[in-house]
């Protein structure tokens, strides 16, 4: 498991020292609901040694998405290049429980069940969060030293507070919905840059009710722990709903170059970067940044 | 067996061996573990020599605070899992964390030697293979010590005792309840085993004395719906002074169980939170059947006749000393922990003076659930080992402060009773507070 190596250099403004008190955990600790976990294994992984194996990758999803945004494409696709992929459902999404305590439902739930998630696993995985789920990865990363840490389209880590105001000059009520509790409403131009209608809409159409306090809480801004794993922050240019400053900004708090992604066209994709049109050349550029990150170190 | 070079050596794999031995490989420094017994799991080995739980133990303290900060248990366990699930979790977490390559089982550490001046070569760590027989020494840059202090019994020595005619045996040799079945026992010790021992006594032997040399608190594990150690949590999380915090203990006590006097228990002689803390629901429900006596301290033994010191008597088949444990270090010289000789002083109860490479996990009796405590322990001294090896400036400033520091104690405001068991108590939160702060400094992160 040695896995030497500096910690990434962070941006000072936006570091922290190592949290050690959880106070709210101890107190009021999440309860565990029905947790659905996908997953695609390459066949003889699991008899691989495991020093030298390829690590396992758990996806995190973001707002209102599921483990199925993974399912549909990525985990197939990296298990057939040789990389063992699971995806879970955060609670209240996709086939997990607990939808009915939505509206109680806080980010410190959602790090519950990947922590539980990760436990499951027969070794440290490399966690690729998109969007929401980046924050939650990175929260995850906070008490937990990941094989890697992935961000995808990365929700801001300074907040949400800039890509609210934005919302509120562009759709008023979009942005009017989010602060009464309701969820950010999400269509397909803002998630796709490349799929057909018929795609797109049934996509979209997937999409459930998010946790009005997980939204506020979207809004604040984090500071990040000593990070000791390989680190990378990777976004597009034509996302709609994050800024291209605040991935930078994010990719700057680890000390990395944000990677952008693009069809072989060099369109850049949607934020939707699992599903939209190009999520192969997407998900090669995750295998590669964890090939080159982990493999000589097992 | 291959072992790196300015490899840090762990002795135990109890959960403070096994964590500090992930805390280090995580950090990238070498380390190597060394277990005794042919399973790693210490004290929840329950079939190792040196485990002191018993058939029907459960944890006192429940999953949040008691579990590994960065490896939580499974939501499928209860509040208060068994001793089995323990083992199975401390199973899974070596095995998640790639350790099991970094670890010698069946390998006892018999001795450690200083090389150089001050250990400023390393450690000569000399281990018995118990399957072949053979000892063999190795060299470590450092020494973790993991070795429990919940296995050498304490025995009291009360007059008459030797020529007692019935069986005398410590909690050390009790393992399940078959040993009381029919018999008339007396249980000494109201900590958390003696507490166990009496209540399993009273529903298996043919009658049950239990007999402590002051009153306690028996608090319960759930009061109102909830876990008592994760209120006692949130009222510390909420900042409340000791004091109030007493005021509310007692008081929920009151109303749930009553007046401990009222059952014929003593009235505690010392104020809540001044000994370690006993969680136990079932005890004076025994007592309120009458299937636990309890009685004051042991004046002497004659024949089969135990005299009690409020004059009263009763002849007994069973004595169980549940007097509790002692630390105990056979691998190292006396006088490197334990300075005068009585008990081992350890700024943060980690560091000593005698080297700067030797330290220790494990020696904490937490008001508390341990493992986050284990958790820490690990990272503060692997963080140490890394700054003793990339930045000896660093480390050596930081061992100083730790050194200036040796005589603070985590009391929580308390003033613990005088007795061998609370040399290492700790009040768990404001402990964790201090190695917050050793870590900040340590990793140059202010807060
Ligand atoms: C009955 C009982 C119940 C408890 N219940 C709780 C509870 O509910 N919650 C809680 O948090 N804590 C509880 N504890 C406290 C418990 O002791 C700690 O949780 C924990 O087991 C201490 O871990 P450790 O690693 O320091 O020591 P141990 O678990 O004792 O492990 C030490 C290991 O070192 C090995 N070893 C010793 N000497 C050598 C040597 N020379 N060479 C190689 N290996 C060696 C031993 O074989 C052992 O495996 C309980 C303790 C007892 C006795
Ligand atoms: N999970 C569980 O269910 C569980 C079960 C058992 C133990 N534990 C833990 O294991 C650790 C050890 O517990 P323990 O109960 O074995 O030991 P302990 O806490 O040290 O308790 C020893 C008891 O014996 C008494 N005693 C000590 N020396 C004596 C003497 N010479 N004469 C008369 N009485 C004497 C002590 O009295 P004083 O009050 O005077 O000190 C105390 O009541 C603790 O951390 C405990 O919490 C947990």
């Amino acid at each position: 498991m040695s896995r030497a190596g500096s910690s990434v250099n962070v941006d000072p403004r936006l570091r922290k020292p190592t949290t050690v008190m959880r106070l709210w955990d101890w107190s009021l600790p999440p309860h565990g609901v029905h947790r659905e976990v996908l997953s695609a294994v390459p066949d003889g992984w699991a008899d691989e040694p495991r020093a030298t194996r390829t690590p396992p990758l758990l996806f995190i999803h973001g707002l209102a998405h599921g483990a199925w945004c993974f399912a549909e494409n990525w985990l197939p696709a990296a298990a057939a290049k040789g990389f063992p992929a699971y995806a879970l459902s955060l609670r209240g999404h996709g086939g997990s429980g607990g939808s009915r305590q939505r509206r109680r439902t806080l980010m410190r739930h959602y790090v519950h069940d990947v922590m539980q998630t990760i436990t499951e696993l027969p070794q440290p995985p490399v966690l690729v969060g998109h969007s929401m789920g980046a924050i939650i990865a990175q929260l995850v990363a906070d008490r937990y030293s990941p094989r890697a840490l992935v961000l995808l389209t990365p929700a801001p880590l300074q907040g949400a507070g800039a890509t609210m105001l934005e919302l509120a000059r562009r759709k008023p009520m979009a942005a009017a919905t989010v602060v009464a509790g309701g969820t950010l409403p999400m269509q397909a131009p803002q998630l796709f840059t490349g799929l057909d209608d018929a795609t797109a809409d049934h996509y979209v159409s997937r999409l459930v009710p998010e946790s009005p306090w997980v939204q506020y809480e979207l809004l604040r801004r984090r500071r990040i722990g000593p990070v000791r794993a390989p680190v990378m922050v990777a976004g597009t240019k034509a996302d709609r709903l994050v800024r291209v400053a605040d991935i930078e900004r994010t990719a700057a708090a680890y000390g990395v170059d944000p990677v952008w992604l693009t069809r072989a066209d060099g369109q850049p994709l949607g934020h939707d970067v699992m599903l939209d049109t190009g999520w192969d050349r997407a998900l090669d550029s995750v295998l590669e940044f964890v090939s080159a990150n982990t493999m000589s170190r097992g | 067996m291959t072992i790196a070079p300015d490899a840090w050596a762990v002795i135990g794999a109890g959960p403070h061996g096994i964590s500090a031995l992930k805390a280090l490989l995580e950090r990238g420094i070498p380390a190597h573990g060394f277990e005794r017994d042919t399973d790693l799991g210490g004290n929840w080995n329950y079939h190792a020599e040196n485990s002191r739980v018993y058939e029907s133990t459960h944890l006192i303290s429940t999953k949040p605070f008691t579990q590994f900060p960065d490896f939580p248990m499974p939501d499928s366990y209860p509040d208060y899992p068994s001793h089995w699930q323990v083992h199975e979790y401390f199973t899974t977490y070596a095995e998640h964390f790639g350790l099991l390559d970094h670890l010698s089982l069946s390998t006892e550490v018999v001795r450690c030697e200083p090389v150089g001046p001050d250990a400023s070569d390393g450690w000569d760590v000399t281990v018995l293979d118990r399957t072949s027989g053979t000892e063999s020494t190795h060299r470590f840059a450092g020494v973790v010590v993991a070795n429990g202090h919940n296995w050498w019994p304490k025995i009291p020595n009360y007059p008459g005792q030797e020529s007692f005619t019935g069986e005398i045996r410590h909690s050390a040799q009790y393992k399940g309840a078959d040993v009381l079945r029919g018999k008339r026992v007396l249980v000494v010790g109201a900590g958390n085993t003696g507490c166990d021992i009496a209540v399993e006594s009273a529903q298996n032997a043919r009658s049950t004395l239990h007999s402590t040399r002051r009153g306690y608190y028996y608090n319960p594990k759930y009061a109102f719906g909830r876990p008592s150690d994760q209120t006692a949590d949130l009222l510390l999380a909420m900042r409340l002074p000791l004091a109030l915090r007493r005021i509310m203990f007692k008081t929920t006590l009151r109303l749930t169980v009553g007046d401990f006097t009222k059952f014929g228990l003593p009235k505690p002689d010392h104020e809540f939170f001044e000994t370690h803390p006993i969680i136990n629901q079932q005890l004076v429900y025994y007592v309120g059947h009458g299937d636990i006596i309890p009685k004051p301290d042991i004046e002497r033994f004659e024949g089969d006749t135990v005299y009690f010191t409020d004059g009263s008597s009763a002849e007994v088949d069973l004595v169980v000393f549940a007097t509790g444990y002692l630390a105990h270090f056979p691998f190292l010289d006396d006088s490197w922990l334990n300075p005068d000789g009585d008990h081992p002083v350890l700024a943060r109860q980690i560091f000593t003076p005698a080297f700067d490479s030797l330290v220790v996990s494990g020696l904490i009796q937490p008001d508390s659930g341990q493992w986050t405590i284990a958790h820490w322990q690990g990272v503060l001294i692997a963080a140490y080992a890394e700054a003793m090896r990339d930045d000896p400036r660093a480390a050596r400033a930081f061992y100083d402060q730790m050194m200036d520091q040796i005589q603070v104690r985590f009391t929580g405001g308390a003033d613990y009773k005088e007795s061998t068991r609370h040399y290492y108590e700790i009040a768990h939160q404001e402990y964790l507070r201090a190695l917050e702060a050793d870590l900040s400094r340590l990793e140059g992160v202010p807060a």
